[in-house]
């Protein structure tokens, strides 16, 4: 077990991924214990104070309805990364589900699977995000759904090509032989084999998801206020960018910061497992 | 050779830049580009006999009858002269010579003979309720005789839904007019219409029927009119300041200190016509108890909203009207001000207890309400400041934006709704039969009220009125039982600010009307 830690040790200890990883530890923590550490409530509003400059008593400045900002990106930090996390985690899962049988059994399975991700594939993941909302309507459930939807595509595509790979091996072949069942050879020899690029995408994906939950913020489709989300907070920044600059660009410094990390540290991790070519691959 | 070639290649080149540039400077002499008030933005056509809702351009395409002078002061466009009978049975209109439509058509009694019974049973009916049939005296004089007196008929007539489309054109195009054409006989015609992003004006140079109001008597000096919609305050604002429009015809009054700091834009006021109010959906629980209603609309805090969201400038809206009607006037003891007490104990009386999260319950049910809005950063900021007031008091409430093109559409569907933010601009009394009429449910009825009290009410207003006192009178009862049910939460009424570039082009001092029209645009002048 402890294996599966070998190469996060490795990517931490170099230099990008260290700093990295401590970028997207405090983001985290800010995350998980946002009320204890904002210093205010985030939808508390103090209209005479509205859109002051950074002070002490605000390090960020208010809002235009004289919330704080800093607290308002802290629990931010909340809806962007339970949006981009929950969504890509049941993106991967589907995607290595259907990708891994999609590639074991091959035949008309397989060839639908493929249309329908190359479909996928072929549109922007902002385009697909915006139809199923469209349809579903405004939310954080509805982008959650979205996001997981708009990245099926990349999983599915990134799982099939491994397994393919693998499928051949002689392992699989002597399991086969010995008489080991579908599952049992997806579920315990292959897909662990093919775990680690995707986990990799995964990460990097969640980056990406950041962005898209932030773009779709943006638009009022996202979080519904008060609830804080980075992407909306810059929307409504756009109104005071003359008057109140810092209410655009400290969310957009977080949104910065987080992706950029995540890209660094997503980096780190590929030279640490080696699997640069496997990714290559898709 | 190669020397000449090059020389050749530059002088014709330098020739053609010069040329295009001659050709700028010539263009831009003639050509202005208008932004519509951010309320206008996704107005879905120019037919003013069907639309509910009218671009800020309507007035220049169309002409009316006549025309009003920021005193409210009557003065004749397409009739030179008029009078009534002392009962108000009769009203006799002398029409001026020589008008044609765009398409060449000439305006004449018959033309008026065919548009007053276009209205019978559209959402505009009630202008013309009043008027039985219309008479032709001899080809440039009408009589119109009345069902019933109607002190409001001049008011009605001044408005842009009384707009005159050519005939012609009208039958012809039917559900495609004002939307792929719109013909009249103003002072531009319409070229071209996007739905939510522009409208092309051309310069109707037979135009020589501008009203006393104008002074130039002639076609309109600028010649290619944009009208540019552009649903973000800021972004029009931006525009404005680098020179990529002339005109806005609402500014935010967040922007005032802003704009009054601009060396190129000139900045002007105008009294208010607007009001920003939230229905109240009366048929939906919890709203279906008075007792909530009430405590919803004094949550409101209409001070907190005008001193941090509007600088001050404005005034507070305790009533449905706006405060120059006389209408308004009423009761003070009915007026909606701000009292989170009276909000409170209202809620304690109706069975709401305060839950741990701040938000009421009942019987196991949360107070927690949908509050819809539009695209736009001063409906988003007032809504968002809205919902933290009834959050004060207990009562939860969900945002959804909408954007401003579909919002009507949902509001139709009736079944759905419970609170919105919203705004009207109309500066006559007759607004409360517009959006409380039970004839009009789902929209403009938001509330769908539908109250035979009221409806009582209704008719003597609109269609009971012999005289403007009269008029008055029964207004103001009316407006005061509408006030007395809680229907809907008054919050503020704006001025109208104006800004344009000061270099691009030159506005008249005085705006001529309530708003900014035919007017006054035909004055205007490109630097």
């Amino acid at each position: 077990m402890m294996a599966a830690f070998e190469p996060i040790k490795t990517a931490i200890r170099s230099p990008r991924g260290g700093a990295s990883a401590a970028v997207l530890l405090l983001v985290v923590a800010c995350a998980l214990f946002a009320p204890l550490i904002a210093p205010y409530a985030y939808d508390i509003q103090n209209l005479p104070g509205s859109n002051a400059e950074p002070s002490a008593a605000h390090w960020m400045g208010t809002d235009e309805f004289g919330r704080d900002l800093m607290s308002r990106i802290i629990y931010g930090a909340r809806t962007s990364l339970t949006v981009a996390v929950t969504a890509i985690s049941i993106s991967v899962v589907a995607g290595l589900s259907l990708g891994a049988m999609a590639a074991y059994f091959g035949g008309w399975f397989d060839r639908t699977v493929t249309a329908v991700v190359d479909l996928t594939w072929s549109f922007p993941e902002i385009l697909i995000a915006l139809i199923l909302i469209a349809i579903i309507g405004p939310g954080v459930g509805s982008v959650m759904v979205a996001v997981s939807i708009a990245y099926l595509a990349q999983f599915t595509r990134l799982t099939r090509a491994q397994i393919m790979a693998l499928k051949n091996e002689t392992f699989v072949e002597a399991t086969t032989n010995l008489g080991a069942g579908h599952f049992h050879i997806i579920f315990r020899h292959l897909l662990p084999n093919a775990l680690a690029p995707v986990i990799v995408a995964g990460m990097l994906a969640t980056g990406d998801a950041i962005i898209l939950e932030a773009t779709l913020g943006f638009f009022g489709l996202g979080a519904q206020p008060p609830t804080p989300s980075w992407g909306a907070m810059m929307s409504s920044g756009t109104a005071q960018i003359f008057i109140a600059p810092w209410i655009i660009i400290f969310p957009g410094l977080a949104i910065a910061m987080t992706v950029i990390s995540i890209n660094l540290f997503g980096d780190a991790l590929i030279e640490a497992l080696d699997i640069r070519n496997r990714l290559r691959s898709v | 050779m190669r020397l000449i070639s090059k020389t050749r290649l530059l002088a014709s080149s330098m020739l053609v830049s010069a040329s295009m540039f001659g050709l700028a400077v010539a263009a831009t002499a003639q050509e202005a580009t208008f932004v519509v008030s951010a309320q206008n933005v996704g107005t879905p056509s120019y037919n003013p006999i069907t639309g509910t809702k009218l671009n800020d351009a309507i007035t220049l395409i169309f002409d009316r009858m006549v025309i009003q002078d920021a005193d409210q002061s009557f003065h004749g466009q397409l009739a030179t002269e008029w009078e009534s009978t002392a009962d108000g049975m009769s009203w006799t209109f002398k029409l001026r010579p020589g008008v044609t439509f765009h398409d060449g058509e000439p305006f004449n009694a018959e033309t008026i003979v065919w548009w007053i019974p276009q209205f019978a049973d559209t959402e505009n009916a009630f202008m013309t309720d009043a008027i039985e049939s219309v008479q032709v005296i001899d080809d440039l004089t009408v009589e119109f005789v009345m069902k019933n007196p109607d002190p409001n008929l001049l008011s009605n007539m001044a408005s842009g839904f009384m707009s005159i489309p050519s005939p012609k054109a009208f039958d012809e195009l039917g559900d495609d007019f004002g939307v792929t054409a719109a013909v009249g006989s103003g002072p531009y015609k319409l070229e071209s219409f996007t739905v939510g992003q522009e409208t092309m004006l051309t310069a109707n140079e037979d135009y020589a029927w501008a009203s006393d109001l104008s002074e130039n008597q002639g076609a309109p000096h600028i010649k290619t009119l944009t009208f540019r919609e552009i649903p973000e305050d800021s972004t029009a604002f931006l525009e404005l300041s680098t020179g990529g429009v002339d005109l806005l015809y609402s500014v935010p009054t967040e922007f005032l200190p802003r704009l009054e700091s601009e060396a190129l834009v000139q900045v002007g006021t105008m009294p208010g016509t607007g009001l920003f109010y939230i229905p109240i959906n009366t048929t939906v629980e919890p709203f279906t108890d008075i007792k909530v209603r009430e405590a919803a609309a004094f949550a409101v805090n209409q001070k907190e909203i005008l001193d941090n969201l509007f600088g001050g400038v404005g005034s507070v809206a305790n009533t449905f009207l706006i405060d120059s009607l006389l209408a308004a006037n009423v009761d003070s003891a009915l007026k909606i001000s701000y009292d989170p007490d009276r909000s409170n104990s209202l809620l304690d009386e109706a069975g709401w207890v305060l839950g741990s999260d701040g938000v009421r319950e009942k019987d196991g049910t949360r107070l927690q309400v949908a509050l819809w809005t539009q695209n736009g950063t001063v409906f988003k900021r007032v809504t968002e400041v809205v919902q933290a007031q009834l959050k004060a008091v207990g009562i939860g409430a969900d945002i959804t934006v909408f954007d401003s093109a579909t919002i009507n559409d949902q509001y139709r569907k009736g079944t759905e709704h419970q609170l919105a933010v919203r705004s009207y601009s109309w500066a006559n009394a007759d607004i409360i039969d517009w959006f409380f009429s039970g004839q009009r449910l789902g929209y403009p009825n938001v509330s769908m009220w539908n109250d035979p009290t009221a409806e009582e009410m209704n008719v003597a207003a609109m269609k009971g009125s012999r005289t403007w006192e009269e008029r008055v009178a029964n207004f103001t009862t009316y407006h005061e039982y509408v006030l007395s049910q809680f229907v809907f939460a008054p919050i503020y009424q704006p001025v109208q600010i104006y800004a344009y570039g000061k270099d691009s082009i030159t506005v008249p001092e005085a705006v001529r009307g309530t708003r900014l029209q035919s007017q006054t645009v035909v004055d205007i002048t490109v630097n």
